[in-house]
């Protein structure tokens, strides 16, 4: 166990039960929130080392769950990685600027998203390099 | 033969203007076919293939072996207008000119394409006629297919005009009037109903008036000859001296087309569309101007009718599309997980069969993935939005990095993957994402296809046809193609069916893609194949040249100015490193900064953080830069305002020698500014 505790906001309950299952596989605690409200509580009342993101989702959007995490002190540290079904073209720019550390368009390999988690959460070296190729 | 009866003389001028005008080769020929007098066939495929074969025999249209062209003595005969495609691909057509029974002669016009040429049609007549087949292609990717009812009009008018030419011919040939030249183009011109003919002397003032354009702007002859051409503008173009313009650069290049807005008499606008040609005495100077004015205001709505509704359909569809791809790639995901979890003994151990079985279907997923991400690019070439940024980029890097990215797939395969890159190859000029995509596309084609223990090799090196391209060849050992599909695998939805090939081949969308990709970078992509023993993807890439992306700087005008400045723009990034979504907007700045069209900028041609340089060629002299250095720092202080970034503005000016030719002296300048941008590079380096 690294126990680090990460936290996936998402409203497709399969993505939910999948990822949660690899990232338990490689050591994490996980906890999951199926719109951004429920994200939002629940990551005040877990403060989560590491936040998984839709963007798409009903009620409170991933632009708004990015928003108002920077509004409340002690979420704004939490880093963010988005994980959408949308393109990135016309989202990455707008995640990345609203405060998020990387952007994945679903489906994404396991190696290289979880090379992004054990880098956002300081395990390996060197995130910026990571994520400017 | 009854060529006497055609004055030669009347129609050369007539012929040219409308072939200028209609954009087409054209010429008259007698009853036999044969060309007289000199004809307007400028068409750079043809002349390209007619300078490579002196010893020219066949129809002067015609770009055939062997086979004598029969449109001319096939129009006399059914005294129609006959139509004819040659082996290049290039359509043309004959109209006859009946008087009756007698057969005078034909008008030839025509030579272009009427759709995409085929690439390998194309490179059979290269190798026929001993010209590079790089350079047929890419004269003929410039020249842009017309419609067959474009070439069908154009053959409508001539037929027009030759009975115009006929009727007047026969009705008037004794007039005296028919003296001197003008008194031929005022008999000729009278004739063509809906253009408005008029000719002008070097000063602007009009000098002949036809019906035509008596009727389109409303003046009577008597009125507007003497008068300014002017009136005719709008007074915003008066103002911006655009007549001027437009007489000016007919006079240097011998021609020019516009398109916009003109003024009748009673003041009400129409959309023009306007050829003004410089009527040269024989090697003396200019003699004045004819100009063709066509109202095109009808099509021009047609037109934006068109075009509006055609994006609102291109938008339709990638909405459509986008979502679907969004919804696609939702339950993928969730598969790919549950999948690749138990695959990987997340939920205990499997036997080999099961482990098998999984991996099929991860492959499978990962093959649904990159069809879902064509979906998306196939749209975008169809409403042509599918974009290339080009930059300078290093061949040898790129191949590494899509070599470690295909290494996995080829392995699993048991394929082994070569690549043989010379390090010291010259940069290209390409989009190195989509070059990117391309490669990909072809090395997992290549590993798709070739059976378990076989090749794939990738190779790069000079472009042996055209020093100015580079070629990267994909080579595998699979089951090859055979000759008649070497063009299909590239069409949309293409799926080679072979029985020795399992299993499905995707969308058959990747190699359209890259086709329409390598075009779009300049370049072109082909396939050279023996069934059973693997087949090779060729495609080139140009040089990357600085000479030749100033090009257009370096106008006859710009060099007569005798200075050009070489203007280097260090930004200096105060809180550390580049942000790389800045740079194109400081780019889009300095491009508002210049003067467009006459000036460049070029982004920084090697990078040294924390210090993004770019230069920019400006064609003006040290009070000309300083003007130009004022208005970016101002820009770049707006733009900036949490001051991030720090301009640091340098300048030299060169001056042009006089006494030398255009390619000297353009070769001379272009030589000293590579050299300044190298070692203001080296020298930004060594700060760092």
């Amino acid at each position: 166990m690294t126990g680090k505790k990460i936290l996936i906001i998402d409203d497709d309950r399969h993505l939910l039960l999948g990822l949660a299952a690899r990232l338990k596989g490689s050591g994490y605690e996980v906890v999951c929130a199926k719109d951004g409200t429920a994200g939002i509580n629940l990551a005040r009342q877990e403060l989560p080392d590491l936040v998984i993101l839709d963007l798409g989702m009903p009620g409170e959007d991933g632009f708004r769950v990015l928003e108002r995490m920077r509004e409340v002190a002690c979420l704004s540290a939490i880093p963010v990685i988005v994980l959408t079904a949308r393109a990135p073209a016309d989202n990455e720019k707008r995640a990345l600027d609203s405060g998020a550390v990387a952007f994945f368009q679903k489906p994404t390999s396991n190696h290289q998203f979880l090379s992004a988690i054990r880098q956002t959460l300081g395990e390996t070296i060197a995130l910026s390099t990571f994520l400017r190729t | 033969m009854r060529a006497g009866l055609l004055d030669l003389d009347a129609w050369g001028g007539i012929l040219t203007t409308f072939g200028q005008t209609m954009k087409v080769a054209v010429a008259l020929t007698d009853s036999a076919g044969h060309v007289l007098g000199k004809c307007h066939n400028a068409q750079a495929v043809w002349t390209l293939i007619r300078d490579a074969a002196h010893d020219w025999t066949g129809c002067s249209f015609c770009i055939s072996t062997g086979v004598p062209c029969t449109a001319v003595a096939e129009a006399l005969r059914v005294g129609a207008v006959i139509s004819v495609r040659d082996e290049a691909g290039l359509t043309h057509v004959a109209v006859p000119l009946l008087l009756g029974n007698q057969q005078l002669g034909a008008i030839i016009a025509g030579q272009v394409f009427d759709r995409y040429p085929d690439p390998l049609q194309l490179q059979r007549v290269a190798k026929e006629f001993g010209v590079s087949s790089q350079q047929l292609w890419d004269l003929s990717r410039k020249q842009r297919p017309v419609t067959s009812a474009v070439l069908q009009t154009s053959a409508d008018l001539l037929c027009a005009l030759g009975k115009a030419f006929l009727q007047q011919r026969y009705g008037a040939i004794l007039e005296a009037s028919l003296a001197d030249t003008n008194g031929h183009f005022r008999l000729l011109v009278d004739g063509v109903r809906d253009h408005a003919l008029f000719t002008i002397d070097t000063t602007g003032r009009v000098t002949g008036w036809n019906a035509g354009a008596e009727r389109m702007f409303g003046y009577v002859e008597s009125e507007i000859v003497g008068q300014n051409f002017s009136c005719i503008f709008t007074p915003e173009d008066i103002q911006n001296h655009v007549p001027e313009r437009h007489l000016n650069k007919a006079s240097q290049s011998g021609r020019i087309e516009d398109e916009g807005w003109r003024i009748r008499g009673n003041q009400k606008q129409f959309w023009a569309d306007v050829n003004i040609t410089s009527l040269l005495d024989d090697a003396g100077p200019i003699r004045g101007f004819a100009i063709i004015v066509q109202d095109v205001t009808e099509r021009r709505k047609l037109v934006t009718v068109m075009e509006e509704a055609r994006q609102e359909r291109a938008r339709v569809q990638e909405r459509l599309l986008s979502h679907v791809s969004h919804e696609l790639r939702t339950p993928l995901t969730a598969i790919y997980l549950f999948t690749t979890n138990v695959l990987d003994g997340l939920l205990g151990d499997l036997n080999s069969e099961q482990h098998g079985h999984l991996s099929l279907a991860v492959d499978n997923v990962k093959q649904l993935k990159s069809m879902v991400s064509d979906l998306l690019d196939i749209t975008r070439v169809e409403t042509n939005k599918l974009t290339v940024e080009l930059q300078q980029v290093l061949l040898a890097k790129l191949l590494a990095d899509v070599l470690n990215t295909c290494k996995t797939n080829a392995s699993s395969k048991k394929i082994s993957l070569h690549s043989n890159v010379a390090f010291d190859l010259p940069f290209v000029w390409a989009d190195p994402a989509r070059l990117r995509q391309i490669l990909i596309n072809l090395i997992d084609n290549g590993i798709k296809f070739t059976p378990e223990g076989g090749t794939v090799t990738v190779e790069s090196r000079p472009f042996a046809e055209d020093n100015k391209f580079l070629c990267i060849s994909v080579s595998d050992t699979g089951c090859g193609i055979s000759p008649e599909n070497y063009e299909m695998v590239f069409e949309r939805l293409a799926q080679v069916k072979n029985g020795t090939q399992a299993g499905r081949s995707g969308l058959g969308l990747g190699l359209f893609i890259s086709r329409d990709l390598v075009s779009r970078q300049g370049g072109r992509i082909w396939v050279e194949s023996q069934l059973g023993r693997g087949s090779t993807f060729y495609l080139t890439l140009p040089v990357f040249s600085l000479a030749r992306l100033c090009a257009h700087v370096f106008t006859a005008a710009n060099l007569e100015a005798g200075f050009v400045t070489l203007i280097a723009v260090d930004v200096v990034w105060v809180e550390g490193t580049v942000q790389a979504d800045i740079v194109p907007e400081i780019r889009k700045i300095l491009e508002r900064c210049i003067h467009p069209g006459e000036d460049m900028v070029l982004s920084s041609l090697g990078g040294a953080e924390p210090v993004e340089t770019f230069f920019i060629i400006a064609c003006t002299d040290a009070n000309g830069f300083s003007v130009i250095a004022k208005r970016i720092s101002r820009e770049l202080q707006d733009f900036d305002n949490t001051s991030r970034l720090k301009p640091v503005i340098s300048s030299t000016t060169l001056l042009v020698p006089p006494d030398q030719s255009r390619d000297e002296q353009i070769g001379g300048v272009m030589e000293t500014i590579e050299e300044l941008i190298r070692k203001h590079l080296v020298g930004k380096k060594k700060l760092k």
